[in-house]
């Protein structure tokens, strides 16, 4: 719908189908697609001459008779059910119950060639051997109707069947209808209406409105020792020490608080728990993923800049704009620019096909992705399903789709990978300047280097010899794969270095291609149908104005228009998810999906106002979470309170504090650092870096890769997350899965959990450790007891908890040593729900 | 059948925090909402549950089930259909002998003397076909109907469809499934909920960083402490964790933990069980040729097929997997697969492909005549199939290549036909040309015959639904019994 002329001849269709009514809604529709018209006399005025007079043809007595004898009885029995003006679905856009429905076809074209068997898609269909083009799809028809078929057709294709077929709208999407949905249209002061009360914040005012008119009324605030415990879980995702809580407890005032508040914003490990949010959302792994995984050894430097970005509160918009288009910002130093560079990492790290063989498919493929994750990362918009037809609920035309995917296929996506056995599309890198940027990788010695290439030479000259034996053994055989897979290997490993063996500076990212290209739109997405070419733009409903892309992708074009306070969408969905992870649900609780199958908002007013507010502060992400943290709402304590809980079971209006399991990065970590084992700095690089590129999960013989690493006490956020194996102490608890774009992590409850709290190695080694300074530094049991209470749960044990617990102490060591009854003690109080839950 | 009744019997007199009144029916209301709990099927149907025997490789259809006489009598003649590879293109006649079987008459090489015994029990899908003639596409979209996108897996949409009957082991289980080819993309529940996701026994193990991997079922054991030791342990955390549900009142998510510990408790002890093949008569175990060799090459969990050791490893290895899925079926679980790599016989054709059939045909004739006497085989669907099948053609002179185009799966019990062929390739087995059955067809039929819709089993994610067969998928209603 470019042209205005074509949207108002639109506009007047509509216009004229008013007053006919509206047929059969079908069952579910896109709201922004024009309704079929009724039944209209007009329609024949529609009809072209030709067509006109075939109808004129009138059909003799035989031919109807054959008509009625052998064709309508077979039409009724095998096609009305889907292809009938009253079919429930009508596929394919095709009625067969009409002579006008069957001449002039659907989807796919015209149904018959009248006089013309071999050319008619009818007789095609019946006859053909794929049977996923075979029609009736089930069951093949009998060559005796197939014969009757084709010389129907021969004869003409006499039709006395009078009626119009319901004409099938095509999917026209009308854009202007769709900005008048909430998320398209930009959040307005005027709109945002704040009842005075003092001492309020007017994110509470906004709250408390609403909450009168459901009729809630909100739980008493948290204790201080629940509230500080929160707080840090939340903000650095450590939990609190018995000291920290205590120095809150002893003088909790808004002030002490908001001076935790900002000690824990300006610590680094709050750029670690933040970050990880949004490593969730950029779906980001350390290697392809999919049906054979290949490592990327380069992708930890995006995660590094992640982190950095949140810890030094980089404003959201110019966030966007580098993770879209950073190597074609202007650089301060060298610095800035590796920082530019590795950002557009966010673009290249999806999951990929490696072993794809056609390069188109695999190109296509790529940059479906790529708009997969831009859309709903930044915007919230599922658009890649515009990929294969309109899509089915949002004003996003295929049109659209192909707009955005020529800005992405005239932009070259640099991800490595090597050419091996199943490796198909390698890529290069991006070169780094050197920035004194530490990587982890220590230089490989002289002999170090000397020694691979040895070995590598030795390899290749074994896999030449086995060629000039028999090509097809260095295939197919066993030891072919095998040298194929250990020269790949090497070869990997060795492109990390220099000729002298200093490592190189490589990152993932994007460049412009030398050539840039508007894409045709592919029919079905399929590479082999192209069809009409559309230029480079945005999807039409969130802008009214497409963009002048003068020279290069138009990825910098894209990016400014994502990261402007014009657009209705990127500050929304942002804040949404800040407020999620803070308060358990976001405002709108599909926080990736802010299309009409999304959910609406539990305020829309609340959520424009912060997002407005947002913007006005500088995109400031640390602004908006002291705000967000200062409100009564997140100060409340979680108590159940069943009048409230029938009314808002899911707490969407902040009557209560959801209660909530930790995530798992932050149980893994306060598992660590009770036991006093975490290395709280930050990991240098990543075990994948050090392994280079080649197979992420090892193929034919393990011995190559070593063995699994010893183990890594770092911060989870810095373990090696490569697709389909992610560590299982993450992905036990509903970690994000890196094959998708996760706003929202499930939060599930299950045996195997469980299983991984009783049995699991590490969990005991924490407890042990926990158990030896019990021991140690304690000499008797109720200061033990005292002490592992404060440990692993920041406060001292009731009267109460102290009898239990020397109950169990005694009852278990009397068949156990000192230490494993500890440990078990310890491994208790971690297994426990007050541990595990954020309250 | 799990059983609050005997739920609160079972986990000992210290832990009767169930029987409070004030949270007896949020528990109530709350197994209603249990996502495992068994749930009634679209339609009526016969099958309850599913063995998959899942051949990694592309087994050689040409060799096996598929008869072709003209490609025996046109050995050696070049092919036009051969093309794509480098190598070879003449056409190779089977090795093997075929006979017909059974009353039904249904083909069989000697590769399997014992299955053949069963001829009249399966229904022969002799012309199934997939997309892509590579491993890891067309093993994922065996398993996930797609691989193109990651999606729900076979067994995580049947579990999701139907539940489990027994909430004391996992709902789906897949015995030593391999790394690659997708690895646990193959089971995994991907947007379904984590509780579908298939449960991993053995298998490919390694993994850099991967958990478990020690050959069992991973954390299913404590490495020291005893099952009273432990008992004694977790009566005191739950002790802990009923004082805070006392103090923050009603708490799904507490109360779930709660729930977890017991069945994760009692799973310790139900699993291992159900995988313990040793208190099984030596009648049982001689019947799935368990003892007759093998053992030393896949261990009791080893994936048989990962090297090429494990290839003329003999009956026993993948005899104790078929055993085990008996047991475990037999003990309620939904949807058991067992994995046997080594299919892909580009070269050594004649020895590997006996080896392998060797290993796999007395057990598989084992679990079919041990299912019949149990009663078991009317209700339980079994599956054998592998991601495509072989070329008519040679690569070398004794190997073929990968083939999409047509290939057999077979099915038996679960109200299947007995006895019954469906579908035909061209002369050489080359290309599925009457009856086809793509991949999306053989999902839509096995989730009808365990009663489900395939366009009616969706789940909604990312703002739409989804569903095993995507847009696609037509029910192979022929073969229905």
């Amino acid at each position: 719908m470019r042209s205005p002329r074509l949207f108002s001849l639109l506009l007047l269709a509509v216009l004229l189908c008013l007053p006919f009514g509206v047929a059969q809604e079908p069952r579910k529709r896109n709201p922004f697609v024009q309704p079929p018209f009724g039944r209209r006399p007009a329609e024949k005025k529609a009809e072209p001459a030709a067509e006109a007079k075939d109808f004129a043809n009138k059909p003799t007595a035989e031919q109807v008779r054959f008509f009625e004898a052998k064709i309508r009885p077979v039409l009724v029995e095998q096609c009305y059910k889907c292809h009938a003006t009253d079919s429930e679905k009508i596929r394919a856009n095709l009625t067969l119950d009409t002579r006008q429905g069957i001449r002039s076809g659907g989807d796919t074209g015209p149904t018959i060639v009248p006089g013309h068997p071999q050319k008619s898609l009818l007789i095609d269909v019946m006859t053909t051997k794929e049977s996923e083009r075979m029609m009736p799809p089930k069951q093949r028809l009998s060559d005796e109707v197939i014969a009757d078929f084709k010389k129907w057709v021969e004869m003409g294709a006499p039709d006395p069947r009078d009626g119009v077929a319901r004409v099938v709208v095509k999917n026209d999407i009308d854009i202007e209808k769709g900005k008048q949905f909430w998320s398209f249209q930009h959040p307005s002061k005027t709109k945002i209406t704040i009842s005075d009360a003092k001492g309020k914040s007017e994110v509470d005012r906004i709250l408390a409105d609403a909450r009168v008119a459901k009729g809630l009324t909100t739980v008493a605030p948290a204790d201080p020792v629940a509230l500080i415990r929160r707080l840090y879980v939340d903000l650095i995702g450590l939990p609190a020490t018995a000291e920290q809580v205590e120095a809150f407890v002893r003088n909790p005032t808004p002030e002490a608080y908001a001076n935790v508040v900002d000690e824990l914003l300006a610590s680094p490990h709050f750029g670690e728990r933040w970050g990880r949010h949004w490593l969730d959302v950029a779906r980001y792994a350390e290697s392809t993923g999919k049906a054979v995984n290949f490592n990327y050894p380069h992708a930890w430097r995006y995660r590094d800049y992640v982190i950095a970005a949140y810890n030094a509160d980089k404003p959201f918009d110019l966030f966007v704009k580098e993770q879209l288009a950073g190597d074609l910002l202007t650089a301060k130093d060298d610095r800035d620019r590796e920082e530019n560079i590795v950002a557009t990492g966010f673009l290249a790290i999806g999951s990929k096909n490696i072993n794809e063989r056609n390069r188109l498919q695999f190109e296509l493929d790529l940059v479906d992705e790529q708009i997969d994750v831009f859309s709903q990362a930044f915007l919230g918009i599922t658009a890649a399903c515009a990929r294969c037809h309109d899509h089915k609920f949002d004003p996003i035309p295929t049109k659209d789709y192909y707009a955005l995917a020529g800005i992405f296929r005239s932009t070259e996506t640099c991800y490595g990978t090597i050419r091996a056995v199943q490796g198909q599309h390698p890529s290069p890198l991006m070169t780094l300047p050197d920035s004194g940027i530490e990587d982890g990788l220590k230089p490989l010695s002289k002999s170090e280097v000397e020694r691979l290439e040895k070995q590598l030479a030795d390899l290749r000259q074994e896999l030449r010899d086995l060629q000039r034996k028999s090509i097809q053994d260095s295939f197919l055989s066993v030891n072919g794969v095998r040298l194929r897979i250990q020269t790949a290997t090497i070869e990997g490993r060795l492109s990390q270095y220099e000729k002298d063996g200093t490592p190189k500076r490589l990152a993932m990212g994007t460049r412009e291609r030398f050539r840039t290209f508007n894409s045709p739109v592919y029919g079905r997405g399929e590479p082999d149908k192209p069809g009409e070419v559309v230029s480079r733009g945005f999807l039409q409903v969130m802008t009214d104005r497409q963009p002048t892309i003068r020279r290069g992708s138009g990825r910098m074009e894209l990016a400014n228009w994502v990261a402007s306070p014009d657009n209705p969408l990127t500050a929304r969905v942002y804040v949404n998810r800040m407020w999620l992870h803070l308060f358990g649900r976001g405002l709108v609780n599909t926080p990736d999906n802010f299309g009409t199958t999304g959910s609406a908002p539990s305020s829309q007013m609340l959520l424009d106002h912060l997002a407005l507010r947002f913007m006005n502060d500088g995109w400031s992400t640390k602004k908006l979470i002291k705000e967000l943290v200062s409100t009564e709402a997140y100060q409340l304590a979680t108590t159940y309170e069943p009048k409230n809980f029938e009314r808002d079971p899911e707490n969407s209006l902040l009557w209560r504090m959801t209660p909530e399991r930790l995530d798992a990065e932050v149980i893994r970590d306060a598992l660590l650092a009770v036991a006093g084992n975490l290395n709280r700095s930050p990991a240098k690089g990543s075990p994948v870096h050090a392994n280079g590129e080649g197979y992420a999960i090892p193929r034919g013989r393990p011995a190559l890769f070593g063995g699994p690493p010893p183990e890594d006490t770092h911060r989870s956020v810095y373990l090696p997350i490569v697709r389909d194996n992610v560590p299982e102490s993450l992905t036990l608890f509903d970690a994000a899965d890196p094959n998708l774009i996760v706003g929202n992590r499930v939060n599930t409850t299950v045996p195997a959990q469980a299983l991984f709290l009783m049995n699991n190695p590490f969990v005991i080694k924490q407890s042990d450790l926990v158990a030896s300074k019990l021991i140690t530094n304690f000499g008797s049991d109720s200061q033990r007891i005292r002490e592992a209470y404060r440990m692993v749960y920041g406060r001292n044990p009731t009267n109460a908890e102290v009898e239990t617990s020397e109950a169990f102490v005694a009852k278990y060591s009397a068949r156990h040593t000192r230490r494993e009854t500890w440990t078990a003690f310890a491994q208790a109080l971690f297994g426990s729900a007050e541990f595990l839950m954020r309250n | 059948m799990f059983d609050r009744r005997q739920m609160l019997q079972t986990t000992g007199s210290g832990f009767g925090f169930l029987a409070f009144s004030a949270l007896a029916h949020q528990a109530a209301a709350r197994e209603a909402a249990n996502p495992l709990a068994p749930k009634p099927p679209h339609f009526p149907a016969k099958a309850k549950r599913v063995i998959f025997l899942c051949m990694e490789g592309g087994p050689s259809h040409v060799d096996m089930f598929d008869h072709k006489p003209k490609l025996s009598s046109d050995d050696g003649k070049s092919y036009a259909g051969a093309r794509g590879r480098v190598f070879g293109g003449k056409l190779l006649g089977s090795p093997w002998t075929f006979k017909k079987h059974g009353k039904s008459g249904i083909p069989m090489s000697e590769l399997f003397p014992e299955l053949a015994r069963h001829a009249d029990d399966l229904t022969m899908l002799n012309a199934c076909y997939t997309d892509i003639p590579n491993h890891p596409q067309a093993f994922l979209q065996m398993h996930c109907g797609l691989f193109q996108f990651p999606r729900p897996s076979l067994g995580s949409w049947i579990l999701y469809g139907l539940g489990t009957s027994n909430e004391n082991l996992p709902g789906f289980v897949t015995i030593s499934p391999p790394n690659n080819n997708g690895g646990p993309a193959n089971y995994g529940s991907n947007f379904l909920p984590a509780i579908y996701q298939g449960t991993k026994i053995g298998g490919g193990g390694f993994g850099a960083y991967g958990g478990g991997g020690s050959g069992s079922v991973s954390n299913i054991k404590n490495p020291r402490q005893s099952t009273r030791d432990q008992r004694q342990q977790l009566d005191f955390m739950q002790e802990l964790n009923k004082n805070s549900l006392q103090q923050t009142g009603h708490n799904p998510a507490v109360e779930g933990l709660i729930e977890s510990y017991e069945l994760a408790f009692r799973m310790q002890a139900e699993l291992p069980k159900a995988l313990d093949v040793s208190g099984e008569t030596r009648k049982t175990l001689e019947l799935y040729g368990i003892g007759s060799g093998g053992a030393a090459a896949g261990g009791r969990f080893g994936n048989a097929g990962g090297g090429p050791g494990g290839r003329r490893g003999g009956p026993d290895t993948f005899g104790r997997q078929c055993l085990m899925a008996r047991r475990l079926i037999e003990s309620g679980v939904r949807f058991v697969e067992v994995t046997r790599g080594g299919w892909d016989q580009h070269r050594n054709l004649k020895d590997d492909l006996a080896g392998n059939c060797e290993s796999i045909d007395k057990p598989i004739a084992g679990l079919l005549a041990d299912l019949k006497q149990r009663g078991l085989l009317k209700d339980t669907l079994v599956i054998w199939g592998g991601e495509f099948g072989r070329t008519p053609y040679a690569q070398g002179t004794d190997g073929r290549d990968h083939n999409s185009k047509g290939y057999t799966m077979w099915m038996a019990g679960g109200g299947t036909k007995a006895g019954f062929v469906h579908g035909k390739t061209d002369d050489y087995g080359h290309e599925a040309v009457e009856g086809k059955v793509h991949v999306h067809d053989w999902h839509a039929t096995v989730l009808h015959l365990l009663g489900l819709d395939h366009e009616k089993l969706t789940y909604r994610h990312a703002g739409r639904d989804f569903r095993l067969t995507d847009v696609k998928g037509n029910v192979v209603k022929e073969i229905v019994a």
